[in-house]
């Protein structure tokens, strides 16, 4: 009897164009929701987590001197072969990079260096707004290197953000925090 | 002396239409692209004015200042006389349109219609029917598979949804005792049609839908599939052409309905002067077509032309057959 029931109102349902009806409301519904564009660059900016793996840089340690000891484990361990590292030798005897070179034309972000890293001197920072058009400017040297901005430490957001064009490219941002972008986004 | 006021106004009334069916895609344009952004949870155009209220004007310049292509083999004449038999009978039909009884002006009663024609339903579907020969010609014309398959599905859709929209409205018709559009609206002051002739109404609208090419109807411009149906070669003014033709279509569906169907503008509970009433109406319609747009899928040929003949035809055919019995 029930099944004959439900037989019958699947029917009804059928006839009046439920299924269309509720399609109908489903897209009103997410009209009315809030819309998940980050309007990047000139109105907002994402910034990274802390576990963001964006543009190489190489670390100092508390006498201002470079951590990397040139052991070539990273060229070794790197996926695509875009890290080429001469040492040298100071006059205390200790191993330092003479050239330290990163080609990010060819870096597939992968965090190994970091990883293979003995000395913690090379890690993968926040910076991702490094696009050029030629890839000759996207080989790094050892001193743009050491002034790469470091890992994020707040981060995870979307803030309010200017988009300079003065001199070069820029997206200014600032504020430290930003809104949490994955609000926005509505699961049914 | 009054010939000629009366010729000036007739000439004023039309260059006013003209101008409105030329603009109004613009913020039509601009209100499809935000409703189908906000659907899909994005913005829309964001970038040209507040909240790119001038991007159908961006838009505009573009495909205006854009080369005007005419394809090797393709028939010039036919080429150039498509868009313009597009467009021009959608103009043409506001013609017969009342927008309301009317007003006075400087103590003139101007009537806010051109001509007030005793067999104006008849006028619509008789000029409404020519825009199909833009549709064919352009698709046959370029001499490009797309555009011919795509008017060759027009040409098969349009006619076949011809005939229950003509049905449709016959319930109307019996209900009023009259062709006259006003007088239809006239006769719907205290009950709508909408509540005898609901059925008259899905098949109307149903049927004004696959006429003006919308979703889930579109099978004549199916991107997917076609490029872009009949209009797939061309471009520039020509293309912006078909563009501002399907949107005085789709305005013009919207506001037979209302005028049919909806009490034209005649209020309900507040009290709103009678054109503003009618705007709403009408612009109700317009946003139900576009968010139809962003909701369907779109339909397969054949049932397409199985909705069109084996439901719409049977029921329009019905409803006046009932409106018929309880007439009597």
């Amino acid at each position: 009897m029930s099944r004959a029931l439900d037989r019958s109102g699947a029917w009804i349902g059928w006839a009046f164009f439920a299924d269309l009806a509720g399609a109908l409301a489903l897209t009103f519904g997410y009209m009315f929701s809030r819309s998940v564009t980050m309007q990047y660059p000139d109105k907002e900016k994402w910034l990274p987590y802390s576990r963001y793996r964006g543009h190489h840089f190489l670390t100092r340690d508390e006498e201002g001197e470079i951590k990397c000891v040139a052991c070539e484990l990273c060229a070794r361990i790197c996926p695509c072969d875009c890290i080429e590292v001469i040492p040298y030798e100071d006059e205390k005897g200790n191993r330092h990079p003479a050239k330290f070179e990163i080609d990010m034309a060819r870096c597939l972000f992968c965090g190994l260096c970091e990883d293979a890293c003995p000395a913690d001197a090379i890690a993968l920072g926040q910076e991702y707004e490094f696009s050029s058009f030629s890839s000759r400017d996207l080989v790094v040297g050892r001193d743009d290197l050491l002034g790469k901005p470091g890992k994020a430490t707040t981060g995870g957001g979307v803030v309010a953000a200017r988009l300079n064009t003065e001199q070069d490219v820029l997206v200014e941002t600032s504020e430290p925090q930003g809104y949490n972008w994955w609000r926005n986004i509505r699961r049914t | 002396m009054e010939l000629v006021f009366a010729l000036g106004l007739i000439a004023f009334k039309v260059a006013l239409l003209i101008a409105i069916l030329l603009l109004l895609p613009l913020p039509l344009t601009w209100l499809e692209r935000k409703i189908a952004g906000h659907i899909q949870q994005r913005m829309g155009p964001m970038r040209v004015g507040w909240h790119g209220l001038l991007q159908p004007v961006a838009d505009g310049i573009k495909l205006l200042t854009k080369e005007d292509h005419i394809p090797a083999e393709a028939d010039r004449f036919l080429f150039k006389l498509a868009p313009i038999l597009a467009l021009a009978p959608p103009f043409v039909v506001f013609v017969a349109i009342p927008f309301g009884e009317s007003v006075s002006v400087l103590g003139a009663e101007i009537t806010l219609y051109v001509s007030n024609m005793n067999v104006a339903l008849l006028f619509v579907f008789a000029v409404i029917g020519i825009e199909v020969y833009g549709v064919i010609f352009g698709g046959w014309a370029a001499n490009s598979k797309y555009a011919v398959l795509g008017s060759l599905r027009t040409c098969a859709q349009m006619i076949s949804y011809e005939i229950p929209m003509g049905f449709a409205v016959i319930g109307v018709v019996m209900l009023a005792q009259s062709m006259s559009l006003l007088e239809i609206v006239r006769a719907q002051a205290d009950v709508w049609n909408i509540v005898y002739q609901p059925v008259g109404f899905f098949v109307f609208f149903v049927a004004g839908l696959a006429e003006a090419q919308r979703i889930p109807f579109d099978l004549a411009e199916a991107e997917g599939d076609l490029g872009a149906g009949f209009h797939t070669e061309y471009s520039g003014i020509r293309f912006a052409f078909f563009m501002v033709s399907e949107y005085a279509v789709m305005l013009l569906v919207s506001v037979l309905s209302v005028i049919l169907f909806f009490g034209g503008w005649n209020g309900v509970l507040i009290p709103l002067p009678p054109l503003l009433w009618f705007a709403l109406k009408v612009a109700f319609f317009l946003y139900v077509f576009m968010w139809f747009r962003f909701t369907f899928p779109r339909y397969r040929y054949d049932q397409l032309m199985a909705i069109g003949w084996k439901v719409l035809l049977p029921l329009s055919l019905g409803n006046i057959i009932i409106t018929g019995v309880a007439f009597l």
